[in-house]
């Protein structure tokens, strides 16, 4: 048992440096390198909170925390969920030609998106030092949120990268579903602008609580527990469903590719 | 004890094709070669029956090549002994450490730096840390690369990177050795070289299963020889023997 333990943390290092030289050399001829991810979501940051601010009649400054926060959160679970049913395909090679662990190929999916989740979050102290949104201690408790998060990523490589090797048509379903999941999550808008009758739209969506855990310590709030509880479901059942499909599929990995 | 046992190992490879459900049928495996010997179809999947009633019984210290057409399932026999490939019905019992050199090499990142690469297969491969330093050494001393191990492998000339590949493959310290289509890299005068590391590395390792078609290195590394016919074992035996079974069936 603790051998295969410590097995699985070595794993995670291995994927962890591995994740880190696909970092260092994707930005190695770009001058200003991973500032790029920085960018990228600070434009759409700001563009979002301009729109949903006229859309919805409320101030920038009211509402750019809540979108900004939600929108940095929201591209680390959704560059989660568009790596995964890649994790195995795009290692073809290292699949069918060595004999590697495959926990490497998911902890190398899921570590990419921390590193780049890591430069977005700049944006957070940015926020910060202009005053737009408040830090304390409270703003600790979305470590654990951040924690949660990356922790369910490692079931949702797995998960979809077995069944998307298996299954090509799963991948444009997957990406279609989040692209609507964008505008049904509250990302950019709060979840009171919402009709009280079409809230269950929002109750019952699991990546809403995803985004609450990390956002509302960092904009002040200490979570409801449920939220904590609605998470740890998911965990649980994305675990269940991982092993599951791992048992299943894992050994015919090699077929699919 | 390092030992690999195939018992009436069969393996079918399935070849999945969602054809159904296409508006517009694109060319489909449908009318592929199905219900011969070599193929089946069952539940719209079509099987490939790549190995047919396998035994091989491999024990410390044997070397064994692999001869056989392309296609007879030499390189099947590689990845099901690598546990790549699961087997459909039989036994199979391997112990030992594996490293399996298949694909040509071993895969360098191209935007990383030589440097880098040695770096990330060390990792991977759980070379030991207190002997990074001298393995790196050893590996700038064979390669012959000098400040190349500072920049990005994608500048090299294919003779470069197949020196360095080669390098970080033959670093390897596995119990069984499985190698497809020989090894080897770079001109003349570098092939001497590496032929000497070739030897080390294989003579390291306690059971060697080599695909090839080349004579001179089966003879040179490998004391048996099986040769595979559409996934069957034809002769399994003496290497000069089983070439001349394998040139009397062409």
């Amino acid at each position: 048992m603790s051998l295969r333990v410590r097995s699985s943390a070595n794993n995670l290092w291995k994927s962890l440096s591995w994740a880190w030289l696909d970092t260092v050399c994707q930005y190695r001829r770009s001058r200003i390198g991973p500032l790029w991810e920085t960018i990228n979501v600070l434009v759409m940051l700001i563009g979002l909170t301009v729109v949903s601010s006229s859309v919805f009649g409320s101030s920038i400054f009211a509402i750019i925390g809540h979108a900004g926060i939600g929108i940095i959160v929201w591209s680390a679970i959704a560059s989660l969920v568009f790596e995964s049913p890649g994790t195995f395909v795009r290692n073809c090679g290292y699949v069918t030609n060595s004999m590697l662990s495959i926990d490497l190929y998911v902890g190398r999916a899921v570590f990419k998106t921390l590193i780049t989740f890591s430069h977005h979050f700049v944006i957070f102290f940015v926020g910060v030092l202009f005053g737009l949104v408040p830090i304390g201690w409270v703003s600790l408790l979305a470590i654990p949120g951040i924690v949660l998060l990356f922790v369910n990523g490692f079931w949702v490589a797995m998960a979809l990268g077995l069944i998307c090797a298996r299954f090509r048509d799963v991948e444009p379903f997957v990406r279609n579903i989040m692209q609507l999941a964008f505008f049904v999550t509250p990302v950019f808008w709060n979840y009171r602008q919402i009709s009280v009758d079409r809230r269950y739209l929002v109750d019952g969506n699991p990546l809403f609580y995803f985004i609450e855990i990390i956002r509302k310590p960092l904009l002040g709030e200490v979570p409801p527990p449920s939220f904590y509880g609605a998470v740890l479901g998911v965990t649980v059942c994305g675990y269940a469903l991982a092993y599951y499909v791992h048992r299943r599929m894992r050994r015919q990995l090699a077929f699919y590719l | 004890m390092t030992h690999v046992h195939l018992d009436n190992v069969n393996v079918s490879i399935p070849i999945y094709d969602s054809h159904s459900l296409r508006l517009i049928r694109l060319p489909s495996l449908g009318k592929a070669g199905v219900g011969t010997d070599s193929a089946t179809r069952d539940h719209g999947v079509i099987f490939i029956h790549a190995l047919k009633n396998i035994c091989l019984d491999l024990e410390e210290g044997d070397r064994v090549c692999l001869i056989g057409h392309n296609g007879a399932g030499k390189t099947t026999l590689l990845r099901i002994v690598a546990g790549i490939y699961p087997i459909t019905t039989g036994a199979i019992k391997v112990a030992g450490k594996r490293f399996a050199l298949l694909g040509g090499s071993i895969a360098l990142n191209s935007d990383a730096t030589g440097y880098e690469n040695i770096r990330l297969i060390a990792n991977l491969y759980d070379w030991p840390r207190d002997r990074y330093n001298d393995i790196v050494r050893e590996i700038e001393q064979f390669t012959e690369l000098g400040e190349y191990l500072s920049l990005p492998t994608r500048i090299y000339s294919a003779g470069m990177q197949a020196r360095l590949a080669f390098a970080l493959a033959t670093e390897q310290n596995p119990d069984i050795l499985l190698i497809d289509e020989g090894i080897g890299a770079g001109d003349a005068q570098f092939q001497k070289k590496s032929s000497e590391r070739v030897q080390q590395f294989v003579t390291r390792a306690r059971i060697l299963l080599l695909a090839s078609h080349s004579r001179d290195l089966c003879r040179s590394m490998c004391s048996k020889a099986l040769v595979l016919s559409k996934g069957e074992g034809v002769f399994f035996g003496d290497v000069d023997q089983a070439f001349d079974v394998y040139a009397s069936m062409s």
